[in-house]
């Protein structure tokens, strides 16, 4: 029965099966055909295009881990390091082995990082280019290191690598001067191709003037790895190149003392040699924690610095403008002798006040100075004098001069952001104010007040010139040097005069810093107090609020007679220039000439209870030069004594 | 008794060792050792299958087709129940430390109902209830193993009715009608059937750049291994594609970019020389069979195996969407390798009865 059921005949019939087999074969044919396609196919991948295949695999397995080169180190005049590296430890983050990041957020949140919200942008940030590790974090603290390695079996894509970072011995005291590390910014990266992503560079100060000697070369490790990002063996490693080394023509010292003589006040100093220009010290007040850019910065303490009111992050030797007040007058007086404008005998009477176009301008010294001379002029910073000087000069003859001494041009030093300063004219007060230049601010500009701005490196420069015989030096911190000095073609007896007069404002009997004059190391120079709101008669200026004061200026020069340094002090509403910023020169210079003696004895001249920072810093000061510029100058301007 | 096909057993000990071979060096990159030795047994005893069922009669099993077929009807229907759902299909059954995969076996059992139902066919009279039966046994397991989740694997279906439909002599009007047919029926699959992943791997197949972290990773990785083979290969275990796991599912479907990326074109080459050796063998015996039902399965085992070998090279050398068909006697796994075994020796038996005249 089974076997009837299996092999019923009908089933297995042997009927002519040619017309199947004729099917059959045009099977096998279209068969046939596929896989010769399929061998070509092969053979196109494998045998013709087998390099560019290749290229794919190695770009698949190989990866570059940059390696971070130590910047260079930067020395003092003396040798003394103001900048150097310390070893730290970076976090470096591998974003494609991570495998839950929202756990990876809140473990690196955990551990201090950063806050919450800015793990997550780094970390963002650090997908954005996932074939690359990121720096996620900076100097890390040992409880972090620690922590990271007791997490490292589940945190593979964290890793802690040894690096360098930026160390300043003297702090704060050269922190513009060094200036910040930044991230690279994407220009910098398209435009050259040996920096990476995230790597720091100099964003400004000497940091980013000398980034080619310092920066460095990055080095690389090439590394395999597998499909999951891991690192499986490394196969070659290009060494970094170090940063090379730097010596520049600061003096530490002096830089110290500067941030000594300057603490607790907001303003700038610069200091050059005159014969050739070597910066010596550049300083600016407030500064802040040059520690804080030595890495990555957080950018909540970034806008911290940046929205601080007395501005920190401002260099003032270089950035800010002040109008120079009496400072001015040394300039005015050798460029009228120069020109013939006066002689060394002019003499003027001074009764404390003049009228000139229907105007009174008063001088700083009520009573009058009686019959003063050029010398005289300068010794006592007799404003009388100068009114007249400014009327007889003109306004074009004084930009002139200004301009001869390097005012309303930026100095040429290899920092970057330096403000030029401002020079007026008519043509400038057509464009920038909309209304021609009055006679009567001629008068002002006289004694330095009005629409004249410098920086303190400017007046430094410009009195490098009175006192080097009439050379404009360029400012520079390489201590390979710097541009030839320009001869001005000022006459000897001109410049010996003015230098006559200054050299009485500290030695004279009435000189305006005579209170000097006893001090081991002598020096000469210039008060200046450059006014911020209109003089109001019978107010003392402790007496006014912190903004209102003026601006106490004093540019000094040491040894008399062949100066090798140039001081020149700003302290922003320092009220008294004699009192106030001499001392500050007084004690650079001291420190500079006669280092035995103990700076800490000079100390600004000062009344019972008056502090020269504003009593609250959140109502910031106002920005002096920025009124100069922008509020529409009323006819005839505010005149008034500008103290020596 | 007459001699088995000694050339057929040549290529499958050919396309065996490559495999072999193949699997070690995915044993390497993928830290499991056990792969060869698994690998060894399967092939051992498929081989013993393979002899077993060459001296069985293949007109009894052709017989018992109905129901063998049914068996695997229920039996699929049971996995829906039976199967723990893993790698998002129910299609694997779990049996101690093996997995069984019923789909490949019904497959033999599809093909040998398909031969059983053309017994009945006479040249030049095919009709609509012969195909509607035809239709109804390749139809029935395809789906149910589609609705499992297993796309690929319900494909390698569609050409045993195809096989019957072509040289049961179909006129070639209807073919344009199935061609348009299969279009519409595409298009309701894709609306319908296709899951998201599924759709993305279309698309991916028609853009691989779409998505070069995501779906398309696995074509370019593959693609890349296959390259990067160039004419010698890189050597075994050498390809930085497989050992260093850039390849996607490399024991199974990508198993053919391990074998290209580390013995080149030369390799690739023999090994297809292989395939096309055996698939010759398979359709000499068609050729050769003493009956319709031989000549039908014979040619529908070949015709499986072709379609399967196509695509899957197709798709690891990114000429094909990636689809989930295994490369046969050369991807991992047990129950493809043993029906395999099963479904030669039967064809070996058709070869061995060609001149059977009871």
């Amino acid at each position: 029965m089974l076997g009837r059921v299996l092999f019923d005949s009908t089933w297995f019939v042997r009927d002519d099966l040619r017309p199947l087999q004729r099917r059959l074969v045009m099977m096998m044919l279209g068969l046939g055909v596929a896989f010769l396609a399929m061998l070509a196919r092969l053979w196109v991948l494998q045998v013709l295009q087998t390099d560019r295949w290749r290229a794919a695999a190695e770009n698949n397995r190989l990866r570059r881990i940059p390696l971070e080169a130590p910047r260079g180190t930067v020395t003092d005049t003396h040798g003394e390091i103001i900048l150097d590296n310390r070893p730290t430890y970076q976090l470096l983050l591998f974003p494609e082995e991570m495998k839950d990041v929202s756990r990876t957020e809140s473990f690196l949140t955990g551990i201090g990082i950063a806050d919450e919200a800015e793990v997550r942008a780094r970390v963002t940030r650090a997908r954005k280019t996932s074939h690359l590790p990121s720096i996620i974090a900076d100097n890390l603290r040992w409880p972090q290191v620690a922590s990271i390695a007791a997490h490292q079996a589940e945190f593979g894509e964290l890793q802690v690598h040894p690096a360098t970072r930026r160390s300043l011995p003297a702090g704060p005291a050269v922190a513009h001067l060094v200036g910040q590390l930044g991230e690279v910014s994407p220009e910098q990266l398209a435009a050259n191709p040996s920096l990476r992503s995230g790597q720091l560079v100099g964003r400004s100060g000497m940091e980013r003037a000398y980034q080619d000697t310092l920066g460095g070369t990055p080095g690389a490790l090439v590394v395999v790895v597998d499909a999951l990002g891991k690192q499986v063996s490394s196969l070659a490693e290009e060494p970094p190149i170090l940063g090379r080394p730097l010596q520049v023509t600061i003096d530490l010292k002096l830089q110290r003392e500067a941030a000594d003589a300057m603490a607790g006040q907001v303003g700038g100093v610069a200091a050059i040699d005159p014969r050739d220009g070597a910066v010596r010290v550049l300083l600016s007040q407030p500064a802040f924690d040059p520690d804080l850019f030595a890495g990555h910065l957080e950018p909540a303490r970034w806008r911290e610095l940046n929205d601080d009111p007395l501005k920190p992050l401002h260099n003032r030797a270089i950035q800010a403008l002040y109008p120079p007040g009496s400072a001015i007058k040394p300039l005015w007086a050798a460029g009228a002798l120069a020109d013939g404008v006066r002689t060394p005998t002019d003499g003027v009477s001074c009764s404390g006040a003049v009228t000139i176009y229907g105007h009174t301008y008063r001088c700083w010294l009520k009573g009058g100075h009686g019959g003063v001379s050029l010398t005289g002029a300068i010794e006592q910073s007799c404003d009388t004098y100068f009114y007249r000087l400014a009327q007889d000069a003109g306004l074009e003859r004084l930009a002139g001069w200004a301009t001869l001494f390097g005012l309303g041009q930026a100095t040429g030093i290899e920092l970057a952001g330096e403000s030029s300063g401002l020079v007026p004219s008519d043509a400038w007060s057509r464009r920038a104010r909309g209304h021609p230049w009055y006679g009567g601010e001629t008068i002002s500009v006289g004694i330095g007040q009005g629409p004249i701005l410098v920086t303190p490196l400017q007046l430094a420069v410009a009195y490098a010139a009175l006192v080097n015989g009439g050379f404009r030096v360029t400012p520079h911190l390489a201590a390979a040097g710097g541009p030839a000095p320009t001869p001005l073609n000022l006459d000897a007896g001109t410049l010996a005069t003015v230098r006559h007069g200054m050299e009485l404002v500290v030695g004279g009997d009435r000189g305006t810093a005579r209170r000097w004059a006893s001090l081991p190391a002598r020096f000469a120079g210039k008060t200046g107090t450059s006014q911020v709101v209109r003089k109001v008669e019978g107010v003392k200026w402790f007496e006014l609020p912190w903004d209102q004061r003026h601006h106490a200026i004093f540019v000094g020069y040491a040894p008399p007679d062949a100066p090798t340094l140039v001081v020149a002090v700003v302290v922003e509403h320092g009220g008294d220039a004699g009192a106030v910023a001499a001392p500050v020169a007084a004690r650079i210079i001291q420190k500079a000439f006669a280092p035995d003696f103990d700076t800490t004895t000079i100390k600004p001249n000062l009344p019972e209870g008056v502090d020269l920072l504003p009593p609250d810093a959140t109502d910031g000061p106002d920005e002096p030069q920025t009124a100069n510029l922008t509020a529409p100058a009323p006819a005839p301007p505010p005149a008034g004594g500008g103290a020596g | 008794m007459r001699r088995l096909d000694l050339w057929m057993i040549l290529a499958s000990v050919v396309i065996g060792a490559c495999a072999v071979l193949a699997q070690s060096s995915t044993a390497r990159a993928l830290a499991s050792p056990g792969f060869v030795n698994r690998q060894l047994l399967w092939l051992a005893v498929a081989s013993a299958l393979l002899l077993l069922f060459s001296f069985a009669d293949y007109r009894i099993l052709v017989r018992l087709a109905p129901l063998l077929w049914g068996a695997s009807i229920l039996v699929l229907v049971a996995m829906f129940v039976a199967a723990p759902v893993r790698a998002g299909t129910h299609s694997w059954f779990v049996l101690g430390s093996y997995t069984i995969q019923p789909s490949e076996f019904a497959r033999v059992a599809t093909l040998l109902a398909v031969a059983a139902l053309s017994a009945g066919h006479r040249e030049g009279q095919l009709d609509l209830k012969q195909i509607g039966r035809l239709c109804v046994a390749v139809g029935l397991p395809a789906v149910l193993v589609a609705l499992q989740g297993d796309l690929g694997m319900a494909l390698t279906y569609v050409p045993i009715l195809l096989a019957a439909l072509w040289l049961g002599g179909l006129p070639w009007k209807v073919w344009v009608g199935i061609v348009l047919i299969g279009l519409v029926a595409a298009g309701g699959a894709w609306t319908v059937i296709l899951k998201p992943y599924q759709k993305e791997r279309v698309f991916t197949f028609m853009d691989a750049e779409r998505d070069p972290y995501g779906a398309g990773y696995q074509q370019r990785q593959s693609q890349i291994a296959v390259g990067s083979g160039g004419g010698l290969g890189r050597g075994l275990h050498g390809g930085t594609q497989s050992q260093l796991r850039f390849l996607p599912a490399q024991h199974t479907d990508f198993i053919f970019a391990v074998w290209a990326e580390e013995t080149g074109f030369a390799g690739s080459a023999l090994l297809v020389l292989a395939y096309v050796a055996l698939l010759w063998r398979i359709f000499a015996v068609a050729f050769n069979a003493r009956d319709r039902v031989g000549v039908v399965f014979a040619a529908g085992v070949g015709l499986v195996m072709a379609v399967q070998i196509l695509v899957n090279i197709g798709m690891v050398m990114g000429l094909a969407p990636t689809t989930g068909i295994t490369l046969p006697l050369l991807s991992y796994g047990g129950s493809s390798l043993l029906a395999a075994g099963i479904a030669l020796g039967i064809v070996q038996s058709i070869w061995r009865l060609r001149f059977a005249n009871v």
